[in-house]
């Protein structure tokens, strides 16, 4: 399929999401769309897909005008997408997810098990994706789950595919599979948008690529363009994307873990054995596959979660099962996953949130009662100190974008005395420009004597951050290593395999 | 739970936690020795039970069956022993499946029990003795409004609407059904406009909490409330001046011929009214409907995750509308059948049923076989809450009532195996 946008735009309310977009993908191209967070990427995959119409441009599918009033049409019309976050129903099966909307019917308008599944055999043999068609999607791993939605959309006979940041959610290993897929879907005539913003990936895998920036193309690259180059086009200026760090020798033991169990959600233990060590200047990455216990190491550490056994103690003081104003109190800054949930009050002000860990202490209320004065002087400086883009300290904290809303709640818990600051997955959902910002303000904090442990699922960072990087898998520590250690064994250990650890 | 599909584990599919299944083996090792110590140790062993089969109302004349009397203690001392056995059973292996129907025999052998215990007699007379077949009619006819109930809540909620109006549609369904069938004396129209009244206040519901996305309990809390008040003042400003609207209405038996007369089992299940083969009817319909069929695939995909379904072109808010509307219709038929086995409508006599009909709906895990067990089960706890009383039980029937609730606040906790409503149960879905 030959897709062609011409001077698409799309508003909403004063805002444009999308100015003139042009854009073509030809058949058997793997074309990929890179932009930041908030380029309107996303917009414009909606309007191709028929979740959103356009205001302006046109669209033609091998020269014919076309417009979708909903994704049905666009999905009739051979465009198929595999969303960022899945479109399957977790507790239907293989086979019930892909068929759903186009059901084959026996009489009775029964559903017709028997022809589903054959259907399925045949497309996942024609493009070589093994997946059982009566598996439980929930019960498959990531990876599995998005090679339904790519089969999902194959059997509803998709001549245009549409990736959107396919990667976010894979082991390396799951990525490189991925990509096989790609190129030998592109083989067999079809058409490919990736949308993507990691550098690495986009490189390994386009024929063309399109940049847009603030809701406009602002060019094409090639894959051999540098990494350096592609940054730049995305946010509109020279960016670092290393990140320059001094050797640090480590001092004392700030953090010790201790043969730590603890439980998830459904009551297993999510937590099983870990033991670590953060020392004073030295970051200590977690890496690991998302859901492998990293966020309720995280949150046991913070005191929001009970301990089932084992210890956690900073500077020898053990903090185990301690509430979570008694582990600030222990000079322990959190930097929370979810910071839309656990980070901030969204409908408080910048002001007040930059004070949410010390509202009760001097200077910031006094016999009870707030002093507003110091709140204000207090946002004025850190919103200057720390680049926080924002109208007004008395705004909502919920007007922010999510990079500035990153910044907020780093400015607050930087903003005392600490001896260890923890950070789970830091720059999730970040522009390059403010990943930049918060990875130098993580190094400057060890720098100055901090022990700093990060979590992240994102390997570039891990490796980018780390002094010593600690794997994670199904609540084990499955080894920790140095950061000069190859991705591929780092991948491996994330998917379970044991290593001889080089430091003890 | 994660409602984030990207977030859900890499691997394991969820498991119930073995200390859990332990906790409620433990519990049904205590109702056991109860049962045991207490119904039987506890009657003394010189008491025995009576037990009789034939149906009160002798009209149809089934076959007749003698009655069985029983030795109270070693009877109740068995029955415990049973209740003992399923629990060391549960306690020893753990099972991950099936919990919940045992302990629906851990009750209802506790309910036998509770019964020979309070119809026990010391001497030779015959005057006290539990008519066994009476009880299971009068249960069965609560058990099937409780049907009613919990199938219009499967409806629902299987689409990702909370239907906790149920009562209030009960309710509508009483009031209507008593007019209708006093003034054309026709349970068929009664049923026709208990049905659209359900409807009606369904796509109130609906439309409140689809268009508007209102909190779902908070609207169907206020509806239950509306209908409460609205059939009292009408009651008053209707029935009381006119009774003849409100005359007696029982529902004719329609015995299947042959059939009805298998003792116990006939009179129970093939000398009911209309309303209780509609109700079997509904079951298996609905059943085959969500489970068999491309429609009762894509609504419970519009329950599940409601994106998904969009994404391929099923109209979500027009699958909600549709079984809401569906949902609401069939509880107000269940209003229709309950003012039917009630003879007339009357002020706040629907007593709460419609939420019973919603923890059956919890208990049968949002399935219809599920919500049949459950509602047999509760009906079952109500009648005997409602008429053991005749037996001078030294005990206060009212705790019999409290059963359902305890029962749902256990399955709800996670004390009883593990429930898990539709994923997208209660949320309000926004096109974008």
């Amino acid at each position: 399929m030959r897709l062609e946008l011409r001077g698409i735009t799309k508003r909403f309310g004063t805002f444009t999401a999308n100015h003139h977009i042009d854009l073509t993908v030809e058949p058997g191209q793997i074309h990929c769309l890179l932009g930041e967070n908030g380029a309107g990427k996303s917009t414009l995959m909606n309007v191709i897909f028929g979740l959103l119409q356009p205001d302006e441009g046109e669209m033609l599918i091998d020269g014919v005008p076309t417009r979708f009033s909903n994704s049905g049409e666009a999905v009739r019309r051979g465009i198929g997408m595999v969303h960022q976050h899945f479109m399957l129903v977790p507790v239907f099966s293989v086979t019930e997810n892909v068929v759903l909307g186009f059901e084959p019917t026996k009489s009775f308008d029964r559903l017709d098990h028997q022809r589903a599944r054959e259907e399925i055999r045949s497309v996942s043999q024609a493009y070589n994706l093994e997946v059982d068609p009566d598996a439980i999607v929930e019960e498959l791993p990531v990876g599995l789950q998005q090679r339904v939605e790519i089969l999902k959309a194959l059997s509803h006979d998709a001549e245009l595919l549409i990736l959107d940041e396919p990667t976010a959610v894979l082991t390396p290993q799951e990525i490189d599979a991925l990509m096989a897929i790609m190129r030998s879907l592109a083989e067999s005539g079809k058409s490919i948008l990736f949308i993507s913003h990691k550098l690495k990936e986009v490189k390994a895998i386009s024929d063309v690529i399109t940049v847009i920036r603030q809701g406009e193309v602002v060019g094409t690259a090639q894959a051999t363009d540098s990494e350096a180059q592609l940054a730049s086009m995305m946010v509109g200026r020279d960016v670092t994307l290393t990140v320059d760090k001094a050797v640090v020798a480590p001092g004392e033991e700030v953090l010790a873990i201790n043969d730590l169990v603890v439980r998830d959600d459904r009551g297993l233990p999510a937590v099983n054995g870990v033991s670590l060590s953060v020392r004073a200047g030295e970051i200590v990455a977690l890496a690991g596959v998302q859901g492998n216990g990293q966020t309720e190491l995280v949150e046991a550490i913070a005191g929001m979660r009970p301990v089932e056994s084992g210890t956690i103690s900073v500077r020898g003081v053990d903090i185990t099962n301690h509430t979570p104003r008694q582990v600030l109190d222990a000079g322990v800054a959190h930097v929370p996953e979810d910071r839309q949930l656990h980070g901030l009050v969204l409908s408080m002000s910048v002001a007040d949130n930059l004070v949410l860990n010390t509202p009760r202490r001097a200077p910031f209320a006094r016999r009870g009662s707030r002093n507003l004065a110091a709140v204000a002087a207090n946002a004025e400086q850190l919103v200057t100190r720390f680049d926080i883009r924002t109208t007004s300290t008395q705004a909502p904290v919920s007007s922010l974008s999510g990079g500035n809303q990153q910044k907020v709640i780093v400015a607050r818990e930087l903003s005392r005395p600490l001896s260890l600051f923890v950070a789970s997955q830091p720059t999730r959902g970040l522009d390059v420009g403010s990943i930049e910002y918060v990875h130098r303000q993580i190094v400057n904090q060890r720098d100055e004597g901090i022990g700093v442990l990060i979590v992240s699922s994102e390997l570039d960072e891990v490796l980018a951050l780390g002094d010593r990087i600690a794997v994670m898998h199904a609540g084990q520590i499955s080894g920790v290593v140095d950061p000069s250690t190859s991705r591929e064994t780092i991948g491996l250990l994330m998917t379970g395999a044991h290593a001889e650890p080089t430091d003890a | 739970m994660s409602l984030d599909v990207t977030t859900q584990t890499t691997t394991a599919a969820p498991r119930i936690p073995v200390g859990r299944t332990r906790g409620i083996g433990v519990i049904m090792l205590a109702i056991g020795l109860f049962t045991a110590l207490v119904f039987g140790v506890g009657s003394g062993f010189g008491a025995h039970s009576s037990l009789t089969f034939n149906p009160v109302s002798l009209t149809n004349a089934p076959w007749h069956v003698g009655t069985l009397t029983l030795l109270t203690a070693w009877s109740n001392i068995v029955l415990g022993v049973a209740i003992v056995a399923l629990g060391l059973d549960v306690v020893a292996r753990l099972p991950r499946r099936g919990v919940m129907a045992r302990f629906g025999v851990v009750a209802v052998l506790f309910f036998v029990a509770l019964l020979l215990w309070a119809a026990r007699t010391t001497g030779p007379s015959q005057i006290n003795f539990v008519n066994l077949t009476a009880i299971l009619i009068g249960s069965s006819a609560l058990a099937m409004v409780l049907i009613f109930g919990s199938l219009s809540g499967v409806m629902c909620e299987r689409a990702g609407v909370v239907n906790i109006a149920i009562e209030g549609q009960f309710i509508g369904g009483a009031f209507v059904g008593s007019m209708v069938a006093s003034t054309t004396h026709s349970f068929i129209y009664a049923a026709i406009v208990g049905a659209l009244i359900g409807g009606a206040l369904g796509l109130v519901l609906a439309f409140l909490s689809l268009r508007y996305l209102s909190d779902q309990i908070i609207v169907g809390v206020v509806l239950v409330t509306m209908l409460g008040s609205l059939s009292s003042y009408l009651n008053l400003q209707v029935f009381t001046p006119f009774p003849q609207y409100n005359t007696g209405n029982l529902a004719p038996n329609l015995p299947i011929p042959l059939l009805y007369k298998i003792p116990v089992i006939g009179p129970v299940f093939f000398d009911q009214t209309g309303f209780f083969y509609l109700m079997l009817i509904l079951v298996g319909l609905v059943s085959f409907a969500l489970f068999k069929t491309r429609w009762g695939l894509r609504v419970r995909a519009v329950g599940e995750h409601p994106q998904a379904a969009a994404s391929v072109g099923i109209k979500v808010i027009g699958v909600r509308y549709a079984n809401v509307i569906m949902g609401g219709a069939i509880a107000g038929i269940g209003g229709v059948a309950f003012m039917a086995s009630q003879g007339q409508f009357q002020p706040g006599y629907t007593s709460g049923l419609g939420y019973i009909a919603l923890a059956a709906l919890i208990f049968g895990r949002w399935r219809p076989s599920g919500a049949v067990v459950a509602s047999v089960l509760f009906g079952l706890s109500v009648y005997l809450a409602d008429n053991l009383q005749t037996y001078q039980v030294p005990v206060p029937t009212e705790i019999l009532g409290m059963f359902p609730y305890v029962i749902t606040i256990a399955v709800v906790s996670g004390l009883i195996g593990r429930v898990r409503p539709p994923a997208a149960d209660g949320l309000p879905y926004r096109r974008d």
